[in-house]
This record gives C-alpha cells, structure tokens and sequence, in this order.
C-alpha cells in the first residue's frame, strides 16, 4: 500500500493526464486544472509533479512535435501508463468503499 | 512574434537538466506569448522570471545533480581515494610539491591583492567623478630633454584657485592641497614637530573624508582653525574631546589656532595623504605665493557641477590664462635660452580625474603606482611556480612506474584514455588545492612584510573573501593542471598488454626530466647570481668612502623656522655645548644630506650653467671631515668671507678654470661686480646619492642668498652614543626651552636614500632561498628515486670492487652536470637582469667579475651536491647481499 501512496497534488495531477490524452503537457494540464477544478498551480509545480509520477511509472513521456508558437520548443507529452490507470482505479475503489460508509453520504447520493 | 527576455531563459538552462530543458523553456515560452497578450509585456515578462524562479527547486535541480553523479559519482569516489591513498604513501613527495605550490601560490595571492589595492585608490570618494587635479604642461625652457620639451606638473600657481572660481562658471568647489610642511605643534606642555596639511574648505564638500567630530559645514569659516585626525587629536588630548580646544602651532610663526573638528584618516590607498589640516592662508609666505603667477607651488582640485562639460572648462581655462598670464608668457617666450618653437604653447592647464591620478606615471605625486612592483613579484611568483610544477612534474614521472600497473588493470576494466587523463589531472589539482589552503596561511604571514615592502595597508579585513577564495582557487586549479597535464599524458598512454605482461623493467627511461631539471636549475640560478650581485652592490654603497665622515653625527633641526633665530641657535647650542668633551664639534648647514638640496641655476657668458648650494658656517668643513685641497676653509673674523665661496672640484672643471683662486663665480648673475671670490676648493664629496655623479656644488656663508642654519650638525664622540643623545637633549633643553628635541643620526639619513634598493634585495634574497629550497626538494626527491631504480646496478657494482667514492661519483654525476648547464643558461640572463634594470641606477657601480658567477656556481653546486648527496651515500653504503639477495 504504502509503495502505491499518491499525494492529492498527484493524484490531480495523474486524473489530467488522463483526461487530456494526447495533450497532456505541463502548459495544458496547468489550464485544464483552472478550468475544471478552478485551482491556481505554478507550472513548476506540475512539471515536478509529472516528473516525479514518471519516477514512479505511473506515466510516461515523450517530445511531441514542434509547433510555432511555442519558440520551436517541442512539448513533452505525458501518457497514463497502466499501472497508473490500476492505481486510479483501485484509489476511486478504495474511497468508494471508504464513502459508503459515511451515513449521510449514502442517503441521497446515487454515488455509483 | 514575441520573444521571451533571453537571459530569463539561460538561467533556466543553467540549472536545468538538460533532458528537461527542452520542454520546459517551450512550456514557459508558451505562457509568456499568452501572458503577453492578456497582461502587456511588463507583467508578461515578471511572470516569467516568476516561474523561472519557481523551477529552482529541488525536483528539478537535483534531478539534475543526481543525473550527473549517476555517471561520474561513484568514479569520482574512487579518484580521490586513490588520490588519498598516493599522498599518505608518499607523503615526501607531496610534502616536497606541496611545500614548492603553495609558496608560489602564496606570491600570485600577493599580486593579486597588490593589483586590487591599486585598482582601489581613491575610489571611495562619492564625488569622484566630478572632482579633477589641476596640471599644468609647459614648455621647458630649463635645461630640457629634447625628446620632451614639455614639463608636466600638478604643481600650480596658489593664485589660480581664486582665479578659477571667479571665472570659470563650471567650478563648484576647489581646494588647494600643500602636504610638504611641517610645524611645532603645541598643547599645554606637549610639543612636536608634526607634518601640516594646507588646504581651503573646499576640501570638506569634496571629498569624502568622515568627519568624526564638529560640523563640516562651518570648517575654515575663520583661518585660525585647525582639523586633526584621531591619532593626532589623541596624541595631545587623549580622550577628552579636542574640539573647541586652543592649540598653538608654529609654522614659520607662531599662532593660535582652534581645533574646529576631527576627520578620519585617510587609508593607505588615498592619493590625499594628511595628519593635520589648516586652511591655506597660514601657509608660510601665502600672502606672496598668491600674487605671483610665476611661481608653481601648490597643487588644486576642483569640483565641476554635474552638468559642465570638460570641453567648455578647457575653453575657458584658456581665456583664464590669457586673462591672467597672457604678458608674462609672451615675456618667458622671448627670454627663454632655447628657442622656443612657433606655436609652441608657453603654458596651459590640463585636468585629470581623481580616479586616474595613482595610475598617472608621468605627473609625479605623493603616492603614485610603480608598476615596478607588480613586475618584480610575477617574475618571482612565475619563477617559483615553474620549479614547484617541474618539481611535481619530474617526481610523478620517475615515480610513474608504480602506477603502470594501475593504469593497465583500469584500462583493462575499460577506462578510456581520456578518463584517465582526467584521472591525473585530478590528483594533481587536488595537490594544488592543498596547497592552496596552505599557500594563503603563508600569505597571511608574508602580508605584513609585503606591506612594508610595498608601502600599503592590506589587510584581511579589508580583502573581499568570495572573489578572493574564486581567485585563490583559479590560480590553484590553473597550476594543478600545468604541472598534470604532462605526467598525465605520458601516464595515461601506457599500453596495458605491454605494462601487465611484466617485462618492462622497472625503471623509467626518464629522458624529459632532464631538461626540466636544468629549466629549474637554470631558474634558481638566476635568482642566486641576482641577489649575489645586488647585495655586491649595497656592500659596496654602503662601505664606498663617501668623501666626508658620516658616523657618530647627530642631524638636529633648529625648529625656528627659516629666520635669522636658526642662525642664533646653532651658535648658542655650541657655546653650551662647547665644554662637554663628549661633544667634538657644532656644525651649522640650510640643509643635510637626503634632506632635500637647493641648486641654483645662472647664466655665465650666456652659457647655462648650474650648481647645488648648501649654505654653512666654519665648523662645517672640519665636522664632516672634508678635504680642503685648495686654498682654506672659511674664516669667521674676515668679514668678506660671508661673500666668498668654497667650490667642489667638479665646479672648478665645469668652469674650466685652471687657477680658481683668483676666479669668480657669478652666481647671482650681478651685472656690476664680477661675484663671489673663490676662497678655497674642496675635494669632490657625495653629498648626493652614489645614484648620481658628483655635480657641481659650492658651499657658501651668505645666509641672505642661500638660506639660514636650519639644521645643526653635532659630531659626538664614539663613546655611549645613548648617554651622548641625553647630554645634548639636555643642553637643547637649556637653549630652546619648549621647543620639541628632533635628531636623525647622518649616517642613517645617508642609508635611507637606498631603502628602496635594500628592499629589492631583501625579497630577491627572499626568493632566491625559496626557489633553491624548492628545487633542493625536488633534487632530493628525485636522487632518492634514481637511488632506488640503480639498487641493484649498485650491488652488483659493489660486488664486483666498486669503492665508495666510485658509487656516489656514479650516482651524483649526473645532477654535477645538470646544474652547470644550468648556470651556463643563466650567467647572460642574470647579468642582463642586473646590468639592465639594477646597476642603471646607480652612477657608482661595483664592476661585475668573473668571481661572481663562479662563487654563486659553486655555493649553487654545493647545496645541489647537498641535497643529492644523501640518497647516494645511503645506496653506496648498502650492503650488495641485501640488494641482491633475491636474485
């Protein structure tokens, strides 16, 4: 358990790369968290973030193409890698069970 | 398109690693062009350097780092251990190469501060930009020096400050700056003489001296006040507070004066040098120095506004000398004995910035730099260095065969050549670095001595430690690897079938030590037959007969002042003294050697002509013991003697008389009479430094022309000087009352004129034993291990009847003839060295023989022999069964 630990930071972090899909990269992941969850993050935070999810296989990366606007510089793109996809699923799983225990939660939620 | 500001991105990549590098500059580039676009460029551009900053971060950072040790770490580790483990098992040697780095180490720290400390002077002054020294450049219409017709000088008329601030719309301030006098300085009972700075108040807007006590503003609002530094103001009043307090001060008259306020002092690397300031108008004699426009006594500063131009005060400087001089210039034109050339400009004024004044050579001043200095010091580090590097150089190669089987095995492992390059190049810059650490606690030791010996104030507090350490380690780094690179190479390029099959022997066809050994040979020969010379030279100065008597003479300044009282003095401090029989004789004299001269310059048959003048009375010629070779000394009870004159020989051959007695010598260019009668000549004496010839000199008793008995000389008898000293301090007592009691003794007076040569030959002795003890070290190091590597020859020598003295001839002969070669090398250079740059200061010369080079080459041979000589006597002495027992 303790090796499989994620940080609420990564975790947030990890559930944008997989949304974004082919787009993942430290720009878009810095605005789709400010669009979705309306939180202001430094991109450093996020690059060291997806770095340190890499060091831990839970995506992996590699330099797109290069475009024009961005000075020529080519994007590092990031991928949820499998076991990224089975450690989110087994955290949504856990905390469901963990939720269903909460009495008032389970009243009026068709949680699942 | 807009760019990012591309320094905000470099420090990204500086601390980035590289393989992040790419996207992240995209990424931030990106946010930039997007920024840009919502908030302008400003707020883009600060929330760049925002982010920037915000990647420094130890997720990024040490991603880097430990990227980098990934590969090298563990190499690294191992580099030093083995580096480590070298140094403990041959602590000799690296005691040995240590010892040499460092002290060279130790000289380039030194030049380093030395060259910092004069990029310093004057720098600290807030107005230093707008402050400029008045120069004049005229043309020299007194026997010049064709390839200069123009004198330069930042001694000006004490007129023109007045001048200047009247006329010129672009002065702010200007101050006057006399620091060449000196007074008698009195507060209740204490009394000495002490050197007095005149200057205007200007001085306090100008230039940044903290005022300690008092308020500047009001500074010099009268003339009778005075500013004391601390050292002075606590000399006389200790610690109570000197302000408000009644001084007197006795230059050329005696005043009050208030003590308005006390300044800081200034530190060694200020040009304005002073101890007690007055305003200029108690200068002596400033009532007519600023009427006359001729003379050039005093040398100004000024102060433009921030706005003016140089352009328009040179403009206007020049109306200002026309104005004021524009007759008197066109008057020298014409009477000047040399043609002066169509457009020739007689006089003008030029201005340099306070900042460049200790870099400017060719105007003289108090304190100017003497490049000299620095060259001397890097030839001597550069020296040290280069026997240190052939020290470490030639031991690591004749040692090397103890790390061929190292290099085999790791290249075996699959070190490539480069790494192992890197390898030796490592430990050797781990020497260095040693010896770095070693080499500054020898510059704090020397620093004290430097500072004598070059005349400034450097100290550990003032030195700047990070660029100091940067410095420190840049030397050490550059050494370390100049004195690997070589060994390096040739350790490196060991092929390892060849090192591990075992066939070569272990001895090291050493073929390229050689050379060094003579190069570093021939180094420190240079440097012994160099100080054998100068100190040949100083002997000689200081033993060569001067022509007069210059021992057991007390200098004993009257502290009259420039008045007939000097002349009253001398007389009743010899009838005082007259029955003491440890006192011999009272001399009175305007000036005494190395006490600065007068010289009179005359026209005689429209020849220019010239003569030194020194002003005495009749105990003169007998205390110093001067010849008399024509005619008689001076008479007290024949009236016209106080017209007559006594000449030096080299004024009667300049004159070209062949009966001087009967002659003239129309000094003061009268145009009725034919001048002073010649009532004796002299033999030639230096009263000048053996730097120059002896010129044409009189000495005369005319106290109106050539000045009063200022100074006192008292010839004492060669008995207790100290109790003699007390004698006379007592007597002084009795005739001057609270006059302060100064005295130099003559002869020290004398020597000190060649301080300056005795210093070079201290640190040239000073080097020359480092550089022959370093390369003794090597020498030692290095017959130790020729001794180990002929063992077994040895043995076998011995076994076969080989005597003693055959083995050590054997084994030393080679080192006999290295060090030879080498002082062949360095005979011409040295005595270029000396001849060229030493002895052309000196008109007297001791003539360098033959003698010289054979006595430094055989002291030279001898301490070589020395250094050699134990590692031979120790194989010799084996017993052959030992060595060879294993065979």
């Amino acid at each position: 358990m303790t090796k499989d630990y994620l940080g609420e930071f990564e975790e947030l972090v990890l559930i944008m790369v997989g949304i974004l899909q082919d787009e993942a990269y430290g720009n878009a992941i810095v605005q789709e968290i400010k669009e979705r969850v309306g939180r202001d993050v430094m991109l450093s935070a996020v690059h060291v973030t997806l770095y340190r999810l890499e060091d831990k296989g839970y995506v992996k990366s590699y330099l797109g193409g290069a475009t024009q606007t961005r000075g020529g510089r080519r994007k590092r793109i990031f991928r949820i890698t499998n076991s990224g996809l089975a450690l989110l699923r087994s955290i949504k799983e856990s905390k469901v069970q963990l939720w269903k225990m909460i009495p008032q939660l389970n009243m009026n939620t068709g949680f699942c | 398109m807009n760019r990012p500001p591309h320094w905000m991105l470099r420090i990204l990549e500086w601390f980035c690693p590289p393989q992040l590098y790419e996207a992240i500059d995209g990424d931030l580039t990106e946010q930039f062009e997007r920024d840009h676009l919502r908030f302008g460029r400003r707020i883009a551009r600060l929330l760049l350097l925002l982010n920037v900053i915000s990647f420094f971060r130890p997720g990024i950072v040490l991603r880097n780092k430990i990227g980098m040790r990934m590969i090298n770490a563990s190499m690294t580790e191992n580099y030093l251990k083995v580096a480590l483990r070298n140094i403990q098992k041959r602590k000799l040697y690296t005691l040995i190469n240590a010892f040499g780095l460092s002290i060279g180490i130790a000289f380039c720290g030194l030049i380093y501060l030395y060259i910092l400390d004069e990029a310093s002077f004057d720098q600290w002054h807030s107005n230093k930009s707008l402050i400029y020294r008045v120069e004049e450049r005229s043309f020299d219409t007194w026997q010049q020096d064709p390839a200069q017709p123009y004198r330069q000088s930042a001694w000006v008329q004490a007129a023109l400050l007045e001048a200047m601030q009247s006329d010129l719309p672009e002065v702010q301030y200007a101050t006057r700056f006399n620091a060449d006098y000196h007074g008698i300085f009195r507060y209740q009972d204490k009394a000495f003489t002490e050197k007095i700075t005149f200057v205007d108040s200007g001085f306090f807007r100008m230039f940044s001296f903290r005022v300690l006590n008092g308020n500047p503003e009001k500074f010099f609002h009268t003339t009778e006040e005075v500013i004391l530094t601390p050292a002075i103001a606590n000399k006389y009043f200790g610690d109570t507070d000197p302000v408000g307090k009644l001084v007197r001060v006795d230059c050329e008259g005696d005043r009050s004066y208030l003590v308005a306020g006390v300044i800081e002092a200034p530190p060694a690397n200020s040009s304005l040098n002073f101890e007690i300031l007055m305003p200029q108008q108690n200068r002596p004699h400033f009532a007519s120095h600023v009427k006359q426009w001729g003379n050039f006594s005093t040398p100004t500063f000024v102060q433009l506004y921030p706005k003016a131009t140089l352009q328009s005060l040179s403009l206007n400087m020049e109306k200002l000398t026309k104005k004021y001089m524009g007759d008197k210039l066109e008057k020298w034109r014409k009477e000047s004995a040399i043609p002066v050339p169509e457009g020739a400009k007689m006089l003008e004024y030029r201005f340099t910035p306070l900042e460049e004044i200790h870099m400017k050579k060719e105007v003289s001043w108090y304190k100017v730099s003497d490049p000299q200095y620095s060259y001397i010091l890097g030839a001597i580090a550069v020296l040290i260095l280069v026997i240190a590097c052939i020290n470490y150089i030639s031991l690591a190669l004749t040692t090397s065969a103890a790390r061929r089987t190292e290099v085999g095995i790791r290249k075996t492992v699959g070190a490539q050549g480069g790494q192992l390059l890197r390898q030796f190049a490592f430990e050797s810059v781990m020497l260095a670095v040693i010896s770095m650490i070693l080499g500054i606690g020898l510059l704090a030791l020397f620093l004290p001595y430097f500072n004598t010996f070059t005349g400034k104030g450097i100290t550990w507090s003032g030195i700047a430690m990070p660029p100091f350490i940067l410095a420190m380690l840049g030397i050490s780094i550059i050494v370390g690897l100049i004195a690997g690179i070589y060994p390096a190479l040739v350790l490196s390029g060991f092929r390892p079938s060849v090192v591990l099959k075992g066939t070569g022997t272990s001895r090291l066809k050493a073929g390229f030590t050689k050379p060094l050994v003579v190069l570093q040979f021939t180094a420190s020969a240079i440097l012994i037959i160099c100080s054998v010379l100068m100190y040949r030279q100083m002997k000689y100065i200081s033993t060569k007969d001067l022509g007069y008597h210059k021992d057991q003479i007390l200098v004993i300044p009257t502290q009259t002042g420039w008045n007939v009282e000097a002349d009253k003095m001398v007389e009743r401090f010899r009838s005082r003294t007259l029955n003491d029989p440890d006192v011999i004789s009272v001399a009175g004299t305007t000036t005494s050697f190395n006490q600065g001269f007068s010289r009179y310059g005359y026209k005689i048959k429209g020849e220019q002509k010239s003569a030194y003048v020194y002003g005495v009375d009749p105990e003169y010629i007998p205390t110093l013991g001067i010849t008399v070779v024509q005619g008689r000394n001076f008479d007290r009870n024949i009236a016209s003697d106080s017209l007559g004159v006594i000449v030096n020989e080299a004024l009667v051959r300049d004159m070209k008389w062949s009966d001087p007695l009967n002659e003239h010598l129309n000094w003061r260019e009268d145009t009725v009479g034919l001048g002073s009668p010649v009532i004796g000549v002299i033999r030639d004496y230096h009263f000048n430094s053996l730097e120059s010839g002896i010129e044409p000199m009189f000495l005369s008793m005319n106290k109106k022309d050539v000045g009063y008995l200022t100074t006192m000389l008292v010839k004492i008898a060669p008995v207790g000087v100290s109790e003699s000293v007390d004698k006379l301090k007592a007597a002084w007592k009795d005739v001057a009352d609270d006059l302060p009691f100064d005295y130099t003794f003559l002869d020290e007076d004398v020597a000190r004129q060649y301080q300056s040569y005795e210093r070079w030959m201290k640190i040239t002795g000073l080097a020359t034993g480092f550089a022959v003890l370093i390369s003794c070290l090597g020498l030692f190091g290095l017959s130790g291990i020729n001794a180990v590597n002929r063992t077994k020859e040895i043995g076998i020598r011995k076994v076969m009847g080989a005597s003693l003295s055959q083995i050590f001839v054997l084994l030393n002969r080679q080192f006999v003839w290295l060090s030879l070669i080498a002082f062949v090398f360095a005979t011409p250079v040295s005595w270029m060295i000396i001849e060229k740059w030493f002895m052309t200061n000196f008109k007297f010369q001791n003539p360098v023989g033959w003698e010289v080079f054979a006595v430094s080459m055989g002291s030279g041979l001898f301490v070589a022999l020395l250094a050699v000589s134990y590692h031979a006597l120790q194989a010799a002495l084996l017993n052959p069964a030992e060595t060879l027992k294993h065979e």
